[in-house]
């Protein structure tokens, strides 16, 4: 373990590097919030209501903001892993003694760690100022526990576009679909509870929810009956993705090209 | 015990073929065609442990896919092959603890940091305990002359450099064999030579053995004991450097200059003559054909010698003729 941690510490130091550049990139969630704020201000207005499907506009802000936090915090590692098999540097990776697979989540984590804090800290300043304090205690609590595992969701099926890779090098369209879906399904854009019901029925069976919808729906609105279906739900999709990798991850080692040299 | 042991490995690539433009584009889009490449055909040899050994050839040779399949990165299509005693495509993590790797035009030094902490984070990758990395550190600056690079980021290091502090990190577990793959590519002389002392030491003292792939005849002369020359994923020549240069340095290249005016019909049997100038004359032979002391008395016949150079042609034209010779 303990060289997973270092690899974990080393990403760290490695983003510490350029601190303007990692900040920088922490503006974008503000960007987001406050046209969001512009959006949902207009919609409650139009609508003459104070809440809508159970949810006020106070609520509608702070979802977004974790969702917002746990999209730009999500593991990148498809990009990174058809990166280092285009320019052959996963030649070094696999030659390595560890696990390629928890390599990269030690790498993704160091990464994902530091988005998450800072993202967390200018989403809280901004959200606050757009819509008044945070949820309670309980919220940030369920939002933490879920927000782990909704993370290692991401991971899991980051890795596997990744390892197409090592069949067809370039996976940024498979991100890209990926992403629709979380948007949508996984409740990034709206949360579930907007949806009509058949909708939301056919998005629970799938993973999306647990990786979005979970944790920034229990920072809101913690509720203790929700909490343990979503975390039941994650723990049977870790399950699932996790052997899925481990054969993807097992297959795809044959398959391996490595450019150049 | 040998260190290396490689029989009948043979490596097919299958790459998609397409012509040029855009209908040849949409036509592959729908009925990809694929040709199939051999790598590497049916390549079989031994290295000794602590065996410094050159693995020579042209861009495409298939020295890199060997390496690769060495490391246990690639699965071979066919052949088997033992490193340490480890099947490497079967083993591959327990074989890392005993090799290391550079691939010399990809780094392995986190760019955006100094390699100081690479090299801690190698420690703990390769499960040595802190101590222990902390004196190896030490030895290697010392080994390399990088203790003054080490805490510079590695993007700041000159090729040179930064090919030191590579070589280094991949010694830092105590390999018992390092597998270089142009460790030398795109370095000016200086830094050649650096390295090549650095890792020449480190054979010395420690044992390790070198697998070298260079397209370098350089490197040959001043690493290996013994070479292999890969052309088209096959052995073509196999044997020792010095047989190398005994069997295929046999042209020597001569330039003398006189007291007297050069005869402008000069002329030896069995000697083709390069150039004559005025006072000198640049000539080439075959010392098989015509023997050295034939060639000297002629040249000393013709007059007052002043000055004379004798020259071996450069390695790399005699692996040229190797390539073109085609297997032995």
């Amino acid at each position: 373990m303990r060289k997973y941690f270092a690899v974990f510490t080393m990403q760290i130091i490695n983003n510490l590097a350029y601190p303007g550049d990692f900040l920088g990139r922490s503006i974008s969630i503000g960007i987001f919030l406050f046209i969001f704020a512009g959006l949902w201000k207009t919609t409650f207005t139009i609508a003459g209501t104070d809440s809508i499907n159970g949810l006020t506009f106070a609520n509608m802000m702070w979802y977004l903001m974790m969702a917002e936090t746990i999209e730009l915090g999500r593991p990148r590692i498809n990009r990174i892993i058809s990166e280092q098999v285009k320019n052959g540097e996963v030649a070094y990776i696999l030659s390595k003694p560890y696990n390629f697979v928890l390599y990269h989540f030690s790498f993704g984590l160091g990464d994902g760690v530091m988005r998450i804090i800072v993202n967390l800290i200018v989403g809280l300043g901004v959200t606050w100022i757009l819509a008044g304090p945070p949820p309670t205690a309980l919220g940030w609590a369920m939002a933490l526990v879920t927000m782990i595992f909704a993370w290692i969701l991401h991971f899991c099926m980051m890795a596997l576009i990744g390892l197409a890779a090592f069949l067809v090098e370039e996976t940024n369209s498979f991100e890209l679909i990926y992403q629709k879906l979380v948007f949508i399904l996984g409740g990034m854009l709206l949360p579930l509870d907007m949806f009509p019901v058949w909708l939301q029925q056919i998005a629970r069976l799938l993973p999306f929810p647990y990786m979005m919808y979970a944790p920034a729906r229990l920072f809101v609105k913690p509720d203790f009956d929700l909490f343990w279906q979503m975390l039941a739900g994650q723990l049977i999709w870790v399950g699932i993705l996790v052997f899925a990798l481990s054969v993807a991850y097992r297959g795809s080692e044959k398959m391996l090209t490595v450019n150049g040299g | 015990m040998s260190a290396i042991e490689v029989t009948n490995i043979h490596k097919t690539f299958q790459t998609k073929r397409k012509a040029a433009g855009l209908r040849a584009s949409t036509r592959a889009l729908f009925k990809p065609e694929y040709s199939t490449v051999d790598a590497v055909r049916k390549l079989s040899f031994q290295m000794e442990a602590g065996e410094v050994l050159g693995f020579i050839g042209p861009n495409g040779a298939g020295k890199s896919t060997t390496i690769k399949m060495l490391t246990g990165i690639l699965h071979p299509t066919d052949g088997e092959a033992k490193v340490l005693g480890y099947v490497p495509w079967k083993e591959r993590q327990k074989l890392a603890f005993h090799i290391g790797t550079v691939f010399g035009q990809r780094p392995q030094l986190w760019y955006h940091l100094p390699a100081i902490d690479t090299f801690t984070l190698f420690g703990k990758i390769y499960e040595l305990d802190d101590r222990e990395t902390q004196k190896r550190i030490d030895f290697l600056c010392e080994a390399f002359e990088i203790r003054d690079l080490l805490e510079t980021p590695v993007r700041k290091l000159s090729l040179g450099q930064r090919m030191r502090c590579e070589v280094a990190a991949s010694l830092l577990h105590r390999p018992k064999l390092i597998l270089l793959d142009e460790p030398s590519i795109g370095l000016d002389v200086v830094a050649k030579q650096h390295i090549r002392d650095a890792i020449r030491r480190m054979n010395q003292e420690e044992g390790v053995g070198v697998l070298l792939t260079s397209h370098d005849a350089g490197d040959l002369e001043a690493l290996c004991k013994r070479v292999i020359i890969v052309n088209h994923g096959q052995i073509v020549y196999e044997d020792k450097v010095s047989n190398l240069k005994r069997k295929h340095l046999t042209t020597k290249l001569v330039e003398v200059r006189y007291a007297q005016e050069v005869p402008a019909d000069f002329h030896l049997d069995g000697v083709e003559i390069l150039k004559v100038g005025r006072y000198g004359v640049k000539l080439r032979f075959d010392t098989n054909q015509t023997p050295v002391d034939t060639v000297m008395s002629h040249l000393s016949n013709v007059g007052e010698l002043v000055d004379i150079t004798i020259s071996d042609p450069p390695l790399e034209e005699v692996i040229a003729k190797v390539y073109k010779e085609g297997p032995a």
